[in-house]
């Protein structure tokens, strides 16, 4: 036994990790050094890469549709992020309060479908109740004044829209986030400020978002890179349309790849959003971090 | 008084409760509702029920190539959470509870892919695999599956294994592998089974790989055609949400019998910290 320890023993750990490593080193490792590399390159997938320096970036600043679609892409993100916070932790407080109760339960369980749903279904469905042939829908934006025929098909409200969607169909995920940082926070801390008098709306300001606020900064972070990556839905809602009023980042990135044949282009803009991304990651380590020596 | 209050009280969140559950799921309630409707009478909104028929996915499984969707797209998820499961616990159990050389820096290597979005590198990836001429292939559309937040999720669950218990098996004659099978697996299945809910949703719903990675009718998955018919029969709504439910049975079914393990496999992602 003294034997196999010593020979292929030491080998064997590396053996167990070999499998995974290879995988991510030639997928992910890969992809970014590509990424990098061919950045600096025109490369239209037919022909040899011709390096460019850094032509593809500089170019990317005069590039109206560029322009458009990091506005737009920060615009979604605006549109989401604060939505989805609130809207999740209303929610969340609301359900864990009426967790114990039937209808608690049940709307705890159905508020998670459209998560666990493709985005690509949920996408289609989307499209077809907004194309102004169900009444429901129609009176139901009636009330507002709002055609929903035109929601889609409006360059104005196109994003809008597309982010309406997103919110909907990731709140249930944002749900269970905050309720299992609700479900964390002791009940003394109540009992605590309901002797000192404080109302149930005092109580969620001075108690519950205090406290809840390592799960918040969580939150935010997560709805902040989902958002930022936001590629189905769009493709499916509105393939980026109309007049690239809802072209995104990665939907743009796509086309220019895919559709023009500009992959050097294309990774260019990809790197772009993987720096923002990275630099988002970054902040929210610190933040956590800072919040984790706080406490 | 105060009894009267409480009801009342009671009723306005019943309607809350009520709307929200609405809210969530009348989409889905529409597409199964249009699913069963032929397509002459799509948009009459009778729903009584000599007029719902099955007649959309009798039509659906006529479409060329429609068992292979469901095929593809059954043979990938399944393949893929093999495979993840596989490698990120072999990896995990090697992680948490082996010896070597680089131990530690190996695994924050791997560690820190995990800040690579899927949706930035699918260009690259997509040349990667062109190159190992993959395109069109189960290899392109299964390989990339298994993530370093699986190796993570697994190595945790592991470094809770009880050392006693691993040596006992040990004196008992058994190797590493023995060990790994006969003692680490089973006591941490519920990890496996929350990686394994998270990989297969995450394979069934992928949307942008596949349309990247497969370009050959036969070899797509059913989001892809799905999204395809959108384009290709926009009159035809009822074919449209047939292949729409197909599509979302499979989580739906899986959440219903499993649903708290479904919200723990799903924010698994969100709860690492």
């Amino acid at each position: 036994m003294e034997n196999k320890k010593g020979g292929a023993g030491k080998l064997a750990p590396y053996c167990y990790i070999a499998p995974i490593t290879l995988i991510l080193v030639t997928f992910v490792i890969g992809s970014v050094a590509v990424s990098v590399a061919l950045g600096f390159t025109k490369y239209n997938i037919m022909t040899e890469p011709v390096f460019r320096g850094i032509d593809n970036y500089s170019k990317l600043m005069s590039d109206s549709k560029f322009v458009k679609a990091l506005k737009n892409t920060l615009e979604l993100m605006l549109l989401i992020v604060p939505l989805q916070t609130v809207l999740s932790i209303i929610l969340s407080v609301f359900l864990v309060a009426n967790r114990k109760r039937f209808l608690g339960k049940l709307a705890n369980s159905m508020i998670f479908i459209p998560v666990i749903c493709s985005p690509a279904v949920v996408g289609v469905v989307w499209r077809e109740l907004l194309n102004g042939k169900f009444p429901v829908i129609e009176k139901f934006f009636g009330l507002f004044g709002i055609e929903p025929s035109m929601l889609l098909g409006d360059a104005k409200t196109a994003l809008i829209t597309v982010g309406m969607v997103a919110v909907w169909k990731w709140m249930g995920y944002y749900v269970v986030i905050y309720s299992s940082g609700l479900l964390g926070i002791s009940n003394t801390y109540y009992e605590a400020a309901k002797v000192d008098g404080a109302d149930r709306i005092r109580c969620f300001f001075s108690v519950t978002l205090p406290l809840l606020k390592p799960t918040i900064i969580l939150g935010v972070f997560l709805s902040v890179t989902n958002s930022l990556q936001c590629f189905d839905l769009i493709f499916n809602l509105t393939g980026g349309g109309p007049n690239n009023a809802s072209t995104t980042l990665v939907v743009y990135s796509y086309s220019k790849c895919f559709s023009a044949g500009a992959a050097g282009y294309a990774m260019a803009i990809s790197n772009i959003l993987f720096v923002v991304i990275l630099a988002v990651a970054m902040l929210q380590r610190n933040m956590m971090r800072r919040e984790a020596s706080e406490i | 008084m105060e009894l009267v209050k409480k009801g009342f009280k009671n009723v306005i969140s019943d309607l809350v409760l009520i709307g929200i559950i609405v809210v969530s799921i009348f989409p889905f309630i529409y597409m199964f509702l249009m699913s069963f409707k032929s397509t002459i009478n799509a948009y009459d909104f009778d729903f009584s029920l000599e007029k719902l028929s099955l007649g959309q996915y009798e039509k659906i499984f006529q479409m060329e190539n429609f068992e292979r969707y469901i095929f593809n797209s059954v043979f990938v998820a399944v393949m893929g959470v093999i495979l993840t499961v596989a490698v990120c616990s072999l990896a995990g159990y090697a992680f948490a509870k082996m010896n070597f050389k680089g131990n530690d820096k190996i695994f924050l290597f791997l560690v820190m892919t995990m800040v690579v979005p899927s949706e930035v590198i699918v260009i690259p990836l997509f040349l990667i695999t062109k190159e190992l001429g993959w395109l069109n292939s189960y290899r392109a559309l299964i390989l990339p599956l298994p993530t370093a937040f699986g190796v993570f999720i697994m190595r945790q669950a592991i470094l809770d294994v009880p050392k006693d218990l691993m040596d006992a098996a040990r004196i008992d004659g058994c190797g590493n592998l023995k060990i790994f099978f006969k003692v680490v697996l089973p006591l941490v299945k519920s990890s496996i089974l929350a990686l394994s809910i998270f990989t297969f949703v995450g394979a069934w719903n992928n949307f942008l790989w596949p349309l990247v990675a497969c370009t050959k009718a036969e070899m797509k998955t059913l989001p892809l055609a799905l999204s395809m018919m959108k384009t290709q029969f926009n009159t035809d709504v009822g074919l449209t949400m047939a292949c729409a439910v197909i599509n979302f049975l499979p989580p739906f079914i899986f959440y219903v019998f499993m649903q708290s393990r479904f919200k723990e496999g799903m924010t698994l992602s969100g709860v690492k910290g």
